[in-house]
């Protein structure tokens, strides 16, 4: 058992670091939470994809660097300390791993490499108002017309989808069962993608108004994708986990530093046992957070059965990241709701990362079938 | 025991009036307002105007005495003026007073006769809006750590320093602020109280940007501001409770800062919230899933113990009856109640909670406020850690002296 990083990791780690220090420091980002016009994408996208992260969860014959998850989930883990906002995760991490387990070779050789070259972000349009993430919540439906396929329907809540340049549908087809997959054009005539204001990041509303999907755009088997986009969701959320835990410790590392140095009644707080009883709940939960997302990865990239580690990192993550910042603003209290101290970033993050591919409550009734508990 | 507000018929005529008042002095528009964060001028002004109304009959402050402008009104007729503005979704003072609702006490505990009158009056009766000011930079949790100073000068004390997370949108006539007059002087007595005309040359208001920044607020979100004080010259006739007697003085802010009164108001939003699952909202409801209906009645008990709290608090301090940690104890409770019950919010809404959109979000917004609210409330009036410092010594624990409640009459 060596539960380290290797040598690669150490430096992906590095230079993430410096990259969220330097490109992506707290007063960089909370302007971005300020200022609505600022665009995330002109901020970072370029620099992300020449650092090569767009490519890394992506096989080398598809124009990625073949990277392992672990290797992934570090950086994911350092952007998570900004936390830096964007569609790097639903692009080239979530999108992509869908498209390798569901996708034709055409379709990969076609679609893989733009990705991995930060031409094409993509974005998983699969919430709709009746929000869910198991198959059934699918309603929307798509009408087949000869060859192609007509799109109408609403998804809620879609993350990431203000910056795609691409949108991976999911839905059923009329008159079929099960779930397909269909990739459309973001400017396609007919979506309209609105992007929704509130205590929340980057989450939109995407309307499809008899849009013209061609038959080549169909992403796997009509009616069976399911298996495929499972397994690819599957695959990233530990990444996504990842990036939890990074807002954990961040979250972590300023409570301590503050704790040292705020003084009330002639001592440093942090010499109160009330004051680290929060402490002690905050890196109870990181950890937590921390150690079953890495089992998850390890599991995954040693092709494991790894779906209850999974059900286990997701459920424990979104809990752990929501109470660590909830435990930040108990050592803080004034100071940590004054937006340009940069602790709500992570609160409102942990809010909005909550039910993304899944809230506690999903994974657990997953985890109940892993446990062989109901059928 | 009772627990119904059951009217006698003295009562019944007495909430019939105040009904018939109410029909006439409220006008459209500020009943119900979900968003107190983006209370607009308007809205402001018409709470004032409302105020106004009411303090000219003695209702603003009715439990305080007729000869400062309430009404020596009872307990139970008190519970029948709030609830009769409470079914129209208004408070007692209707709009944010922190000032009046904890200096008012103060001065009548430790005021001078003339004090009462002067300093009373014009609060009870709606004339003046007053903030409190006590938080520094330097002294959150340690109020008594506070730099700002008030030296004396003649007829007068000069006031320079700073104080922060201090009120609300739309401004004050007043502040009540607790500072230090003697700077070389032990600490605990080294502080006093004095009212402040806020139009005095050399103060300074700037609005802070906190998560739940914006608009007219209350005592947890909403608007809050920083106050700079350079060279403030105050009347000494408005410092209260005498020189350097200002931690006694505090003791009574504190007791009804931390609760000690109670409230008889609902958090209303869980109710609306309650509602809002039960019905139809784009072709499904929230409480068809059996996992969220256990989850609302989760919260649903966790809103009921808290506001058995304030029940409970307000019978203590309406009957003049002995308390030691109660105050405490509903403040901890709501504070860790109300993030409680915005987390269970978000689980059982999912996304939803957390949009203003206006297609979108439930309650108009109220339920995303209330994900900000949670968490900005855990400060105010001390944090949690506080509460349990001061319930743990009104308990006598480890055999210690009991600290008494602080003085409310």
């Amino acid at each position: 058992m060596d539960l380290s990083l290797n040598e690669t990791q150490k430096l992906i780690q590095d230079a993430t670091k410096d990259f969220v220090r330097g490109a992506c420091s707290r007063e960089i980002l909370v302007k971005l939470d300020r200022n609505k016009n600022v665009d995330v994408m002109a901020t970072y996208w370029k620099q992300m994809s020449e650092m090569g992260w767009t490519g890394m969860a992506i096989p080398e014959q598809y124009g990625g660097s073949g990277n392992s998850l672990l290797d992934v989930a570090v950086l994911f883990e350092e952007l998570g300390t900004g936390p830096v906002p964007g569609p790097l995760f639903s692009s080239a991490v979530l999108c992509a791993r869908i498209l390798l387990e569901t996708g034709s070779e055409a379709q990969k050789k076609a679609l893989l490499p733009d990705i991995a070259s930060g031409k094409r972000v993509f974005a998983l349009a699969f919430t709709e108002v009746q929000y869910g993430w198991s198959e059934d919540s699918i309603r929307m439906k798509a009408k087949k017309e000869g060859a192609d396929y007509v799109l109408s329907g609403t998804k809620l809540f879609v993350d990431d989808a203000e910056y795609a340049s691409d949108l991976l549908v999911v839905a059923g087809i009329e008159g079929g069962a099960g779930v397909s997959l269909f990739r459309v054009d973001a400017k396609a005539k007919g979506v309209s993608i609105r992007k929704l204001e509130g205590f929340m990041t980057a989450k939109s509303e995407v309307i499809f108004d008899n849009v013209k999907v061609s038959g080549s755009d169909l992403v796997g088997a009509a009616g069976g994708a399911w298996a495929g986009l499972d397994k690819g969701m599957l695959a990233a959320i530990p990444v996504l986990c990842a990036y939890k835990v990074g807002g954990c410790k961040k979250v972590f590392d300023i409570s301590i530093a503050y704790a040292g140095e705020r003084k009330q009644f002639g001592q440093v707080i942090g010499r109160f046992s009330r004051v680290q009883d929060h402490l002690i709940n905050l890196v109870n939960h990181l950890d937590a957070a921390r150690w079953t997302t890495y089992e998850a990865l390890w599991k995954l990239d040693s092709g494991q059965d790894a779906a209850s580690s999974v059900h286990i990192a997701k459920a424990v993550s979104s809990e752990s990241y929501l109470n660590a910042c909830d435990y930040g603003h108990e050592v803080h209290a004034g100071i940590g709701v004054v937006r340009e101290y940069g602790l709500t970033l992570y609160t409102k993050m942990s809010r909005s990362l909550y039910h993304s591919l899944g809230a506690p409550k999903y994974h657990r009734k997953r985890l109940e079938k892993e446990l062989k508990l109901v059928a | 025991m009772d627990f119904a507000i059951e009217d006698s018929p003295e009562q019944t005529e007495f909430r019939k009036e105040v009904r018939a008042f109410l029909e006439t002095a409220v006008p459209p528009g500020i009943t119900h307002t979900v968003d107190a964060a983006n209370q607009p001028r308007e809205q402001y002004e018409l709470r004032r105007d409302l105020g106004r109304k009411l303090g000219a009959k003695g209702w603003l402050y009715p439990h305080m005495p007729k000869e400062y402008g309430g009404s020596d009104m009872s307990s139970d007729e008190v519970m029948i003026l709030n609830d009769e503005l409470t079914r129209i979704g208004l408070a007692l003072p209707p709009y944010y007073d922190s000032g009046g609702r904890m200096g008012g006490p103060s001065i009548l505990v430790w005021g001078t006769e003339e004090q009462k009158k002067r300093l009373l009056t014009p609060i009870f009766r709606g004339e003046v809006r007053t903030w409190q000011l006590l938080s520094e930079p330097g002294a959150g949790s340690d109020l008594a750590g506070i730099k700002t100073t008030a030296i004396r000068d003649g007829d007068h004390y000069v006031v320079n320093g700073q104080k922060m997370w201090v009120g609300s949108a739309h401004g004050a006539e007043r502040s009540w602020m607790i500072v230090v007059t003697d700077p070389k002087g032990e600490r605990h007595k080294n502080l006093s109280w004095i009212m402040v005309d806020m139009s005095l040359p050399g103060i300074t208001v700037t609005p802070m940007e906190t998560l739940a920044t914006g608009g007219e607020g209350g005592a947890g979100g909403g608007c809050k501001n920083t106050v700079f004080f350079d060279n403030v010259r105050i009347p000494a006739e408005n410092l209260v409770g005498g020189e350097n007697n200002g931690w006694k003085v505090a003791t009574t802010h504190l007791e009804v800062e931390h609760g000690g009164t109670g409230r008889l108001q609902d958090r209303r939003v869980i109710g609306e919230f309650i509602d809002y699952c039960r019905e139809k909202h784009n072709g499904f409801a929230i409480a068809d899933d059996p996992d969220a209906r256990e989850q609302i009645a989760e919260m649903f008990i966790e809103g009921e113990v808290m506001r058995l709290f304030a029940v409970r608090n307000h019978w203590l301090s309406h009957t003049n009856q002995p308390r030691s940690y109660e105050g405490a104890q509903y403040s901890l409770r709501r504070k860790l109640g109300s993030l409680d019950i915005s987390e269970r919010m978000l689980r059982i809404a999912g996304p939803y909670a957390l949009t203003t959109d206006e297609r979108w979000a439930p309650l108009q917004g109220a339920i995303e406020y209330f994900q900000r609210d949670g968490i900005t409330s855990l400060h105010p009036g001390a944090t949690t850690d506080i509460q349990k410092v001061i319930m743990a010594r009104r308990m006598g624990t480890g055999g210690r002296e009991r600290e008494q409640a602080g003085k409310l009459r």
